[in-house]
C-alpha cells in the first residue's frame, strides 16, 4: 500500500498541472471539451491523493520505520489511532493530508456546479488544481517528500510528542484543516469571477454556504484547539498568544469579517473591492497558518536551526498568489465601484463597516505581533518578542466593542438610522447593562474589563432576546400558530439571520467565559498521602482537596507494548463536608520519548472548574509526596459551552434552506448550492 | 463626501489599533537573545539589567540544584560557546520536558547579584520539528 501511495504522488502532480492547464486553455477559448476533462482531473487527483495519505497511514500502522517521516513521529507501542493520526502529526503528513482536503472539496464544488454557474467554472478548476500543483510541486522538491527514505531501518520510531497523544489530536487537527481547505473554493470563485469579469454579487451568493462551512470548521477548530490546550498543557489556560494558534486565529479573524461586508454587497452592492482583498486574504492566511509556522521560520535563528527551504518555498507562493490577485483586482478596477455610498455613520452598513474594520484591524496587531521578531531581526539584527500582555492591551478593547456592536448591528436600520429607531430599541437593553453592571459594583467587582465585558453582554443579550420575542409574537398573530411552532417558522424563514443571532449569543457566552479568569484563584502545595489542600473559589465557597494515594500502573496498549508509565494520584474533593468528585490526575512518563507529562485533574461544575496539576511526583519511586497546584477557574465552562451554542447557531444558518430541493441536488451531505440565496 | 465618511472610520480604526499597538509593545517587548550576547549588552550598557530578556541555552549538566518546594538553581550555557556561562535562579515548577542537559528559553532579568532571575523557564519541544537523521541511527 505503501508504495502505491508514494507513486500515486508522483502520478498526482502531472495530472494537476495538465489539469490546471486544460481548464485554464477551456476558460479562454470556450472550449467545452477542455473544461470537461479538467474537471475530471479534479476528480482523479482526490482518487490519488486518497491513495497517497492511505500509503501514509499504512506506513505508520505497519511500522515502517525505513520512513523518515515515520520514524519522527511513532514508535510500535504507540495505540493504533495515533499512528493513524500520524498522517498530520507533522509537517509531511500535514501537507499530503491539507491536499487531500483541498482536493475533496474541489470535488464537491465541481460536483455540485457541473450543470450550475457553469461560467465561472472553467477557473474555479483551474485556480483549484494550479494551487493543489503546487502543494504537489512542494511535496516532490522541497525537502518534505514523506515517503523519504532513511537509508537504514531504526528498531523503533522515535515516539509522538507526549502532548500530541490526546483524543483531541485526533479531533483539533483535521477540523481546523477542513476549515482552511473549504475556504479555498470562495478564493476560487472569486479569482473566477476576476477573471470572467463577472463581478456583481453572483459569486458571493454562490459560495456563500461554503464561507459559513469553512467558519463553522475553523471556529470549532480553534475552540477544540482551546480545549486541547487546557486539558493537555497542565496550566489552567486555554490561549498563550503562541506563534502557531495566532496563525490559526488569523484567517478566522478576516473569515469573520467577510462574513458580515458580504452582507453589505448583497444589500447595497458596496464594497465590491474590499470583499475581493478580504476572501484573497483569508486564502493566504490559511495557507500561512498551516505552513509558515510549522516551518521553522518564525523561531529561527536563536531556538531552532530547521531547514528553512519549505519555507521560503511557500512565501514564495504567498507572494506571487498575491500579486496575481492584486494585479486581477487593479485590472478591474473599474468594475468593481460599488453602486451605492454611505449615507450616515447611524446606520446598519456602517456598523458593518466598523465591525469589518475592527476584525481587519485585530487581524494586523495579531500578525503584527507574531512577525515582531522577525521583523527586528531583519531591521536591526535583534530579535525581540512581544508576550501576552501586548495582545491583551490590543484585543481586549477591540474585542469588547466588537462585542457591542453585536447588540447595535442588527437593530439599527438600513441607510439611515431615525433617533427613535434608536431609543426605542436600545432602552431596555442600556437598562440591563447599567442593572448588571451596578449589581456586580455592589457585590464588590471591581476588575474593569470583567465588569464591561458581563455588562455589554447583558445590553447584547436583551437585544438579541427581543428581537427573538419580537418576532416570534409577530409571527404567531399572523399566523395564528402557537409560540413553539412561530419560533421554529421564523427561524426556518431566514434561517441566516437568526442562525447568526445564535452564533452571536454563543459568542457572548464564550466572552463571559474570558472573563472569567480575571477571578482565577490558584493554591500549591506539597502533599503526603492523607493531607489536604483547600481552595476558596470567587463565588465563595470552599472545596477541600485531600490526596488519599499514588499508584503507578504500565498499560499496555492498543498496538501491544507498553507506550507510558502512569504515576496516578487519587484525590477527592469536598464541598461543604460533602464529598463531589474523586479526581485521578497523573503523571506520565514515556520510555521511547524519554519525555514525561502532565494529566490534570478536572471538576466541572455550571459556573467553574476546578483544576488540578500534580506539578511534581518522584518518579524513581520511593516517596509519595506530590507537589499539587489547585486552582478554582470561574465560568470556564461557560467558554466550551458557548462554544457549542456558535456552531449550532452556524448549523441553522448553513442548513440548505428548501430541504427536498437540496437532498434531491446534492445528495444530502454536500451543502446544496442551489438554495443560494436564502436571505 | 462619498467616500469622507468610510475615510474617516478608517482612520479612527487606525489610529486606535496603532495606539494599542504601539503602547502594547513598549509594555511586553522582550529582547530574545544567546548568552554570549547577554553578557556582551551588560558589559557595555549596564543599565541593560533591567530590560526583560529572553534568553536560550543549554542547562549544563549536573547544576541542577532543587532545594525543598517549588525552588530551582542550575547554571546555563551558550549553545555556540560554552564558556559562557550563567546562574539562574528559578521559583516555580519546572517544565516535564526539563532535565540537566535540556535546551531551555529562559524569561527574566539579570539581577545585579550575576544571577539571572528568571520567572518563565520554556523547554524547547524538539518533537514539533522532526528528528536529525542522525538521531534515528542511535
Amino acid at each position: 500500500m505503501t508504495a502505491v501511495g508514494e507513486v500515486a504522488l508522483w502520478i498526482a502532480l502531472p495530472v494537476a498541472l495538465w489539469g490546471a492547464v486544460l481548464a485554464f486553455a477551456g476558460g479562454r477559448s470556450g472550449r467545452f471539451d477542455f473544461v470537461l476533462s479538467a474537471e475530471r482531473t479534479v476528480y482523479a487527483l482526490t482518487f490519488l491523493l486518497l491513495l497517497v495519505s492511505a500509503g501514509i497511514v499504512a506506513a505508520f500502522v505497519g511500522d515502517r520505520y525505513e520512513f523518515w517521516y515515520v520514524a519522527s513521529y511513532s514508535n510500535r507501542e504507540l495505540d493504533t489511532y495515533f499512528k493513524v493520526a500520524g498522517l498530520w502529526a507533522g509537517q509531511r503528513g500535514s501537507l499530503v493530508f491539507w491536499t487531500l482536503l483541498l482536493s475533496v472539496f474541489s470535488s464537491v464544488a465541481v460536483f455540485q456546479n457541473r450543470r450550475r454557474n457553469r461560467e465561472f467554472m472553467p477557473y474555479v478548476a483551474g485556480t483549484l488544481l494550479a494551487v493543489q500543483s503546487f502543494l504537489l510541486m512542494a511535496l516532490l522538491f522541497a525537502d518534505v517528500n514523506p515517503f523519504e527514505r532513511l537509508g537504514f531501518t531504526p528498531a523503533n520510531g522515535r515516539g509522538l510528542n507526549p502532548q500530541l497523544q490526546n483524543y483531541w489530536m485526533t479531533i483539533h487537527p483535521p477540523t481546523l484543516y477542513l476549515g482552511f481547505t473549504a475556504f479555498a473554493i470562495p478564493f476560487a470563485f472569486a479569482v473566477s469571477a476576476l477573471l470572467t469579469g463577472r463581478l456583481d454579487s453572483r459569486w458571493i451568493a454562490v459560495t456563500r454556504r461554503w464561507v459559513l462551512l469553512s467558519w463553522f470548521f475553523l471556529t470549532n477548530g480553534i475552540v477544540f484547539g482551546m480545549r486541547w490546550a487546557y486539558e493537555e498543557l497542565g496550566w489552567g489556560g486555554y490561549w498563550f498568544w503562541d506563534p502557531v494558534e495566532n496563525a490559526s486565529l488569523l484567517p478566522w479573524l478576516t473569515a469573520t469579517a467577510f462574513v458580515h461586508s458580504i452582507q453589505i454587497q448583497e444589500n447595497r452592492a458596496m464594497l465590491k473591492v474590499w470583499n475581493m482583498g478580504l476572501v484573497a486574504a483569508t486564502f493566504l492566511l490559511t495557507i500561512f497558518a498551516t505552513f509558515l509556522t510549522r516551518s521553522g521560520l518564525i523561531e529561527s535563528v536563536h531556538s531552532f536551526a530547521e531547514n528553512l527551504t519549505i519555507a521560503y518555498v511557500f512565501l514564495g507562493f504567498l507572494g506571487v498568489v498575491a500579486a496575481v490577485c492584486a494585479a486581477l483586482i487593479v485590472y478591474r478596477l473599474p468594475q468593481l465601484r460599488g453602486e451605492n455610498h454611505l449615507q450616515s455613520f447611524l446606520s446598519r452598513e456602517s456598523a458593518f463597516l466598523f465591525n469589518n474594520l475592527l476584525f481587519v484591524g485585530i487581524a494586523f496587531a495579531v500578525a503584527w505581533g507574531t512577525l515582531y521578531p522577525l521583523f527586528t531581526e531583519g531591521f536591526f539584527g535583534q530579535k525581540i518578542n512581544v508576550g501576552p500582555p501586548y495582545y491583551n492591551r490590543v484585543n481586549v478593547p477591540v474585542g469588547l466593542i466588537l462585542l457591542g456592536l453585536m447588540g447595535v448591528g442588527p437593530v439599527i436600520a438600513w441607510r439611515r438610522a431615525s433617533r427613535r429607531n434608536l431609543a426605542k430599541n436600545f432602552a431596555w437593553p442600556v437598562a440591563a447593562a447599567a442593572a448588571v453592571a451596578a449589581a456586580l459594583v455592589a457585590t464588590g467587582v471591581r476588575h474593569w474589563a470583567a465588569l464591561a465585558t458581563f455588562s455589554i453582554s447583558a445590553f447584547v443579550m436583551t437585544v438579541i432576546a427581543t428581537e427573538f420575542v419580537k418576532g416570534t409574537a409577530a409571527r404567531s398573530r399572523i399566523s395564528g400558530e402557537g409560540r413553539g411552532r412561530s419560533l421554529l417558522g421564523l427561524v426556518r424563514r431566514n434561517r441566516r439571520r437568526w442562525g447568526g443571532y445564535v452564533v452571536h449569543a454563543g459568542v457572548v457566552v464564550i466572552f463571559t467565559g474570558f472573563a472569567g479568569s480575571a477571578f482565577d484563584v490558584a493554591v500549591a502545595g506539597d502533599l503526603a498521602p492523607g493531607e489536604s489542600l483547600s481552595v476558596r473559589s470567587a463565588f465563595g465557597h470552599e472545596y477541600v482537596l485531600t490526596y488519599e494515594s499514588l499508584s503507578h500502573s504500565r498499560p499496555r496498549s492498543s498496538a501491544g507494548g507498553e507506550n507510558d508509565w502512569r504515576w496516578t494520584a487519587l484525590v477527592t474533593v469536598r464541598r461543604g463536608g460533602e464529598r463531589v468528585a474523586v479526581m485521578r490526575p497523573e503523571r506520565r512518563f514515556y520510555p521511547v520519548m524519554d519525555e514525561s507529562s502532565t494529566e490534570v485533574g478536572l471538576h466541572s461544575t455550571v459556573l467553574e472548574d476546578l483544576y488540578l496539576i500534580p506539578r511534581d511526583v518522584d518518579l524513581d519511586g520511593g516517596e509519595d509526596r506530590v507537589s499539587f497546584e489547585a486552582k478554582a477557574l470561574p465560568l470556564v465552562p461557560w467558554i466550551w459551552f458557548g462554544g457549542m451554542v456558535v456552531a449550532a447557531g452556524t448549523l441553522v444558518a448553513l442548513w440548505p434552506a428548501g430541504r427536498v430541493k437540496s437532498r434531491a441536488a446534492a445528495g444530502g451531505a454536500a451543502p446544496s448550492l442551489a438554495a443560494g440565496r436564502a436571505a | 463626501m462619498k467616500n469622507t465618511r468610510f475615510l474617516v472610520g478608517l482612520a479612527g480604526v487606525a489610529a486606535m489599533v496603532s495606539y494599542l499597538m504601539w503602547t502594547g509593545v513598549s509594555d511586553s517587548m522582550v529582547y530574545y537573545m544567546t548568552p554570549a550576547e547577554l553578557a556582551e549588552r551588560i558589559e557595555a550598557d549596564p543599565s541593560f539589567r533591567d530590560v526583560g530578556v529572553k534568553v536560550s541555552g543549554r542547562v549544563v549538566e549536573g547544576s541542577w540544584e532543587r532545594s525543598p518546594g517549588p525552588a530551582h538553581a542550575f547554571r546555563v550555557a551558550d549553545l555556540d560557546d560554552p564558556s559562557v556561562v550563567f546562574s539562574v535562579r528559578y521559583d516555580d515548577v519546572v517544565p516535564d520536558t526539563f532535565n540537566d542537559q535540556a535546551e531551555v528559553v529562559l524569561e527574566g532579568r539579570f539581577g545585579l547579584d550575576e544571577v539571572f532571575e528568571a520567572h518563565t523557564v520554556l523547554t524547547k519541544c524538539g518533537s514539533r520539528y522532526e528528528a536529525a537523521k542522525e538521531d534515528l541511527a542511535t
